[in-house]
């Protein structure tokens, strides 16, 4: 059968048309393809029970109880919870302890695993050994990410012009991701819109809140500070029951202090007086004068409430020394510092009692997966919230051997790579 | 008309005892504001926040107004050559870390680890005396420079260190209290008097006062300027090393704010104390004196249960009064009024002489 050719313009014709509607569909791919910060571009991958955005939502149960103190003291339900799950089991996962050692030394790094990724862990203090140590659970955390690549970490010495400088360096470098403990609360507030603006997802812990968790920065990772207060005023009315307490606080303004401070009060009951409320900036050296101060002014004084275990022992134990009393007071404390158990165990005075949460070193792990989350498409919650649970000195100590004083049990941080930290 | 006067008689021994009075009057008058001012705030305190007269409160007074109170003799004997070191707070951070890293938790460490640190105060204040007295540069910068890569030396060496406890011995010292007050206070008071002396009573100390006061003059008479101002960085930095040991054994162990608050504080002592910021003479007991109000100021505002806003506010407002009312203003004036007035319409002597 014969089959009339196409003529050379008919062939000609075709053939344009069919590269144009190749090219057209290219086009159309591409815009439907978008950056990877650009969410609501990114189809959203399929999510099951078992994990999705890259995740795996599982996590050993010896991490979660070393990390806190309780599988139980997850975030209850949801996305939040499928952060959590997904945060601590990366920590599980093998790292490169000498990449690890290596960045954390040099403040950052480049990972060598070639991927696109630059996150940063950004921060206003970061001079003590609670930060530096939340530094290493951030490197450790990142490197369980074959797609980051650069590793950034910022302090700014507690100097706010030079923390909100900080961060819009990593924004002028495009980093992929920023993390941070906003030390100064809403005055770092500008910057965070910038990161938004920039579509650079910002994620906080240890309840560094900031106003508007969702819209001006992805979301805040913490226990709920004002059940923490109200934790603390069960235990003040069940010890105390009544007399005189006093708070202390961090910076002056800091969220983590006026959130707990704020609801602990009310709670208390009609009898327990709360005579002063102090910040301390978290040096152990204004915690002794403010002490020395109240406990001069109020000597019969029943009870502390305060975030910083360390800084009590170290502060609050020199006021009472110097002042030749007995430190029979109620403790209610945040943090979980090996030296705050060492020390009130050298006391040996049973009319000492000491509650206390727990640091949240881990809890930046939990921020920068949720950076990560995000990158991939994910819907974050504006908060991520951790149950509190106040664990007792006396069934639970807080000093472990083999610690650093100022480090804390519940990090997640090896021993042997925390001993290779402070040799 | 001769040199004794217009009658041509010498001068009535009386009117000699006078003057020396009224000189002694005048120099003493500068230092005599602080110690009105300390009783007036003690009988302050007394009426409104009397618990910070009470043992309690003295027991955290005491050590720390004399850790102030060493480190502003370091500032005082550079303000005295008219200068000013903003290098304390480095030299107290990297001093503290050095005792923690050196002693390493070992009592018979403590010697190496308090020479380390003086080490340090010496170096560093070496370094001070030679920028501004050798090579001129100006002290508030050079000092400031100087005090900010010393705390970055001090925060790369104590990001190595995990225990920020001192060795034990110098923990117990400063917990001693021999005769119910603290060895610190007793140490601080023994290093402030031997100031004080040296500075009154000895060569050296009248030829470093002499510089201060009048440097041209002092050149002049064959002192070597630049060497004293050397030496006063130099002692400066010892003394702020010297401080750093007596707060690490109050506070018994070092943190990242470990000398912090003792960048101005040691400056708002020296001026209130008396001491002219342009240089001359001080006082180190009245400098002593000033760190005591001070400290003392703060505890009263933190018992009367003021705000931090208002503690910061109340604290500034005094030291504003303090430099107002300082020995330094009123000397000043002092010396204005008692300095005879020129009369416009008089004649050089000759010509009255002929006149007459």
């Amino acid at each position: 059968m014969h089959v009339p050719k196409l003529s050379e313009g008919r062939r000609w014709r075709l053939g344009l048309g069919l590269t144009l509607l190749a090219v057209a569909l290219v086009a159309v791919a591409a815009a439907l393809g978008g950056t990877s910060r650009t969410t609501s571009a990114a189809s959203p991958q399929a999510s099951s029970k078992s994990g999705a955005y890259g995740e795996v939502y599982r996590a050993n149960p010896k991490i979660l109880k070393k990390a806190l103190f309780n599988a139980k003291l997850l975030p209850p339900r949801g996305m939040a919870r499928n952060i959590a799950l997904a945060a601590y089991g990366r920590a599980s996962k093998k790292v490169n302890f000498n990449l690890a050692l290596k960045c954390w030394k040099n403040d950052g790094c480049k990972t060598g695993t070639g991927g696109k990724l630059t996150v940063a862990y950004v921060e206003p203090f970061g001079e003590n050994v609670f930060r530096h140590i939340s530094k290493m659970e951030f490197i450790l955390q990142a490197l369980t990410y074959k797609s980051i690549g650069k590793i950034i970490y910022r302090s700014a010495h507690s100097d706010l012009n030079r923390a909100l400088s900080d961060f819009r360096a990593m924004i002028a470098q495009r980093v992929d991701a920023i993390v941070t403990y906003p030390d100064f609360a809403d005055a770092e507030l500008p910057v965070f819109k910038e990161a938004a603006r920039a579509h650079i997802p910002v994620t906080t812990y240890a309840w560094g809140y900031v106003s508007g968790p969702g819209k001006n920065y992805t979301t805040v990772v913490g226990e709920n500070v004002c059940k923490l207060g109200r934790a603390y005023a069960k235990i003040m009315n069940k010890f105390v029951k009544s007399g005189d307490i006093a708070f202390l606080g961090g910076f002056p303004g800091n969220p983590l202090s006026a959130g707990w401070q704020k609801c602990e009060k009310p709670a208390l009951n009609k009898r327990i007086h709360v005579v002063a409320s102090e910040p301390t900036n978290w040096d152990a050296s204004k915690v002794q004068q403010v002490v020395s101060g109240i406990l001069a002014a109020h000597p019969n004084i029943k009870g502390w409430s305060y975030e910083y275990g360390l800084g009590m022992a170290q502060g609050a134990f020199a006021a009472y020394r110097a002042a030749g009393k007995p430190f029979n007071a109620v403790l209610t404390l945040r943090t979980d510092d090996v030296g705050m158990g060492c020390a009130a165990k050298r006391l040996h005075n049973p009319k000492l009692k000491v509650y206390y949460y727990t640091a949240g070193n881990s809890q930046i792990r939990v921020a920068l997966t949720a950076a990560m989350m995000k990158l991939k498409g994910a819907k974050i919650p504006p908060k991520l919230v951790f149950p509190i649970q106040l664990q007792n000195e006396a069934k639970r100590t807080q000093c472990v051997k083999g610690y650093p004083t100022e480090a804390s049990a519940t990090s997640l941080v090896p021993l042997k790579l925390l001993h290779r930290m402070y040799p | 008309m001769n040199a004794h006067g217009a009658t041509g008689g010498a001068v009535p021994h009386e009117g000699r005892l006078l003057r020396s009075l009224l000189v002694d009057a005048l120099v003493g008058a500068r230092f005599f504001p602080i110690w009105i001012a300390t009783g007036v705030l003690m009988l302050v305190a007394a009426i409104i926040a009397p618990a910070a007269l009470q043992s309690t409160s003295w027991a955290f007074v005491l050590p720390y107004m004399t850790v102030l109170a060493i480190a502003a003799l370091g500032q005082m004997l550079v303000v005295m050559q008219a200068g000013i070191d903003l290098s304390t707070p480095g030299v107290m951070f990297l001093g503290g870390y050095l005792i923690v890293g050196v002693g390493n938790h070992s009592n018979g460490r403590l010697g190496i680890a308090i020479l380390a640190c003086l080490g340090v105060g010496v170096l560093v204040g070496l370094i001070n005396g030679i920028l501004v007295g050798i090579l001129q540069l100006n002290p508030l910068i050079v000092t400031l420079a100087v005090g900010e890569i010393v705390v970055a030396e001090g925060l790369r060496y104590a990001n190595g260190l995990a225990e920020a406890e001192v060795p034990s011995r110098l923990a117990s010292f400063a917990q001693n209290r021999p005769f119910t007050i603290s060895a610190v206070f007793w140490a601080g008071a023994a290093i402030t008097l031997a100031v004080a002396l040296l500075l009154r009573y000895t060569a050296p100390g009248r030829r470093f006062q002499a510089v201060g006061a009048n440097p041209r003059a002092a050149w002049m008479a064959g002192i070597h300027v630049r060497a004293h101002v050397v030496f006063a960085y130099t002692a400066a930095g010892t003394l702020y090393a010297l401080a750093a040991v007596l707060l690490a054994g109050v506070r018994v162990s070092i943190d990242p704010a470990f000398g912090a608050s003792y960048l101005l504080a040691p400056i708002a002592a020296v001026v209130i104390a008396g001491a002219s910021l342009s240089g001359g003479l001080a006082s180190a007991i009245s400098t002593w004196v000033a760190a005591l109000a001070l400290t003392l100021l703060n505890q009263m505002l933190l018992i009367r249960g003021l705000s931090a806003g208002m503690q910061f506010v109340v604290f500034g407002a005094a030291i504003i009064v303090g430099m107002l009312i300082s020995g330094d203003r009123i000397a000043s004036l002092l010396g204005r009024l008692l300095r005879p007035r020129a009369s416009p319409t008089r004649v050089a002597p000759a010509l009255d002489q002929d006149m007459s």
